[in-house]
């Protein structure tokens, strides 16, 4: 069964296989959507439910999320171009003064998968860039992440800027990164937080449709 | 890896001269008849009124060029042989406490070979542990068989070495009748003996005990592997001076090395200690005191001197539940022991200065073995492990964590410890904020509530009991 053998590719992170299958599935006549959905978003489940007991770790997830992005990069043209564009947009970055990424790329990886548009802003983003970002590109969504404990705090200068500007109220806001937690993102005014990209990405699949309907524009 | 070094070369050889000059001038008071006939017939000075000893020292010279500097522990099983000082740190159990910490109401109760047979099962699966010495007393022996109810249970779920002491004579023969016989035949048994026996003959200061000394003599005589405890305790025992404690310590040591070497040329000897200070606001033992560690390092650099293997009791602790104070002397001690180069620790699972057995304790033990075993392989320096390529490639600003490189390292170069924890508040919080007590624990119910593979054969289990009437069950069950 070719969704089998490009799930245990994900798992094994091996791109090559992953690439050789999903190009086979497509071969066999399987519609984009499905060879997404049922190998490529099927073996990151996979890899997310070894990664949750500790049968893999960090750098297995992100060999993994590799193997599913040479996959994904033979599906994506194929997708239908109406669908793509209705699943959303978020605009990410990490906060000034702060140049830790790892956190951030991973995150972007494994959301990737959902097949959401993503505009990275990198390392050391001003409040003033994300807010400009935000007005530029009217997101569904923007990810804030910190590595410092002295970085965290410009995440509510952001959300400020976003305020004074009037551009907050229909964005969803998520933070994250090892000194954030949920009581500090509600206290700055942010509407989520997630402990890792599993969970971005878990409540992404889940509630991404009703985020975006939500969202008037 | 280089030693930490307390004393200069002069320093160490006037400890070993200062030891000497108490063995020849002072003596040792000897009440093991055999022992003062070996004295008296390698010219040792003895009064056989007053049961004195006492050694010129190119006696116990002579008996030094007869030092060996490895020891091996055997093992049912040959892939747990441990050999010292290339298998160091050879981390061992604490041994014979009269009591446990009931696993289920967390009370301190008597221990009985039921629980015996758990502890052995779960030594037997923890990586950190080497060898099993036995943790406890039989409170429900039989008549006749106090040895035998700790030997059984222990020998029946652990294929690790096995490790402890007898009372007397006819105890010592039956624990050697049980080692025959799950050999298959005294012969067997001899070529691997897996009943590695221990005893303090030398009761501080400077005196040969009656029936340890015994035990001793008999089993270098006949080959087995045994070696003895030196246990000074400061104030009490032996000078209130780390010095003092420490140069009557190695005088004992030196005493009951000369006795071994008079025997039996070339026996195996470990230089083992458990030098302590008593607490002199009370005269409480303190074996958790940080003094212990400092003189374990002493002893060490001696042992070093004497080209033989050394350790002892380092790592115990005085606390009575797993609190920091459990971990921190523990933790603090067997470090400073092992990067003094000690090669044996006895330190695993007792809570309350050897008192009483504590499973979760065994489990944090095990963790703090497999870090101080982590510190021990060191920084493995070679130039590939400089990793000059890869810091090259990688340039400033990169990641190295999806390199093959770190995939390759990954389980390998840290310790991935199951009781520490390593997550952030929340998620601990959600859990209902677990101890490492009650984490360990969880970990102990893991491997006891699994059935044990390494026990006796049914047919060796009906041979063993066919031949001791009586014995008890001596089988791991977990109730919780």
């Amino acid at each position: 069964m070719v969704f089998q053998g490009i799930i245990k590719s994900i798992a094994a992170g091996d791109a090559e296989q992953s690439m050789v299958l999903t190009q086979r599935a497509l071969a066999q006549g399987f519609a984009a959507e499905s060879v997404l959905e049922k190998g490529l978003i099927a073996g990151m489940d996979r890899v997310a439910e070894k990664f949750r007991e500790q049968r893999v770790m960090v750098p297995e997830v992100l060999m993994a999320s590799r193997a599913m992005h040479a996959g994904l990069s033979l599906v994506e043209p194929l997708l239908e171009s109406s669908e793509k564009k209705s699943t959303g947009k978020i605009v990410m970055g990490t906060v000034a003064g702060d140049l830790h990424d790892i956190g951030l790329s991973l995150v972007k990886m494994l959301v990737m998968a959902t097949g959401i548009e993503i505009i990275n802003l990198g390392v050391d983003v001003t409040p003033k860039k994300f807010a400009s970002a935000v007005r530029k590109e009217r997101p569904h969504i923007l990810m804030m992440s910190a590595l410092l404990t002295t970085t965290m705090t410009m995440m509510k200068d952001v959300i400020d800027e976003l305020e004074s500007l009037g551009i907050r109220k229909n964005l969803v806001v998520i933070v994250g990164g090892a000194p954030v937690d949920a009581g500090f993102a509600k206290r700055i005014g942010a509407d989520y937080y997630f402990e890792d990209a599993f969970e971005v990405r878990a409540f992404l699949v889940e509630n991404l449709t009703k985020l975006i309907s939500k969202k008037s524009r | 890896m280089e030693f930490t070094k307390l004393f200069s070369q002069s320093e160490v050889e006037r400890v070993h001269e200062a030891s000497l000059e108490i063995l020849e001038n002072v003596g040792m008071l000897v009440r093991n008849q055999k022992a003062m006939e070996i004295f008296s017939k390698n010219g040792c000075q003895v009064d056989m009124e007053t049961m004195m000893v006492k050694f010129p020292r190119e006696v116990v010279e002579k008996a030094r060029k007869t030092f060996v500097p490895t020891y091996t522990f055997t093992a049912q099983d040959p892939k747990f042989d441990v050999t010292m000082p290339g298998d160091r740190p050879i981390v061992v159990t604490g041994s014979s406490a009269p009591n446990i910490i009931d696993p289920e109401t967390g009370e301190e109760r008597r221990a009985t070979s039921d629980d015996i047979a758990n502890i052995a099962y779960l030594i037997n699966e923890l990586p950190g542990f080497d060898v099993f010495s036995i943790s406890t007393l039989a409170e429900d022996a039989p008549e006749g068989q106090f040895s035998l109810s700790r030997f059984y249970p222990a020998l029946k779920n652990c294929k690790k070495p096995v490790r402890s002491n007898t009372p007397n004579m006819e105890d010592l023969k039956a624990v050697l009748d049980l080692g025959a016989l799950i050999a298959g035949g005294e012969e067997e048994y001899r070529k691997r003996p897996f009943i590695n026996h221990h005893y303090c003959p030398v009761v501080s200061p400077l005196t040969f005990d009656v029936d340890s000394t015994e035990a001793v003599i008999y089993l270098i005589e006949q080959g087995l592997p045994v070696y003895g405890t030196i246990v000074p305790n400061a104030g009490m025992t032996s000078p209130l001076s780390l010095m003092g404690t420490l140069t009557l310590g190695n005088a004992e040591f030196l005493g009951l090395a000369t006795l071994t070497q008079m025997i039996r040329p070339g026996a195996p000897m470990i230089y083992a200690v458990l030098s302590t200070v008593a607490d002199m606001r009370t005269g409480a033992y303190a074996p958790g005191a940080i003094e212990t560690g400092m003189l374990q390092m002493a002893h060490t650099e001696m042992a070093r001197f004497y080209n033989v293997p050394s350790g002892g009791y380092i790592g115990l602790t005085n606390a009575h539940s797993n609190d920091a104070q459990s971990g921190y002397e523990t933790g603090m001690n067997t470090t400073g022991a092992l990067l003094a180069g000690a090669d044996l620790f006895n330190m695993g699972g007792l809570l309350g200065s050897l008192m009483a057995f504590d499973f979760a304790k065994a489990v944090i033990d095990n963790e703090i073995a497999l870090m101080l075993k982590r510190m021990k392989k060191g920084f493995e320096y070679n130039e590939e492990n400089l990793c000059l390529d890869l810091i090259a490639k990688v340039g400033p600003g990169g990641s190295y964590m999806d390199l093959d490189h770190t995939m390759k390292n990954m389980r390998t170069i840290a310790v991935l410890p199951k009781v520490a924890t390593r997550e952030m508040r929340r998620r601990w919080e959600d859990q209902g904020k677990p101890d490492a007590h009650s984490r360990a624990m969880k970990e102990a119910a893991k491997i006891l509530s699994k059935p044990n593979k390494s026990r006796f054969s049914e047919e060796l289990d009906a041979k063993v009991r066919g031949h001791f009437k009586g014995l008890v069950a001596g089988d791991a069950k977990w109730g919780i």
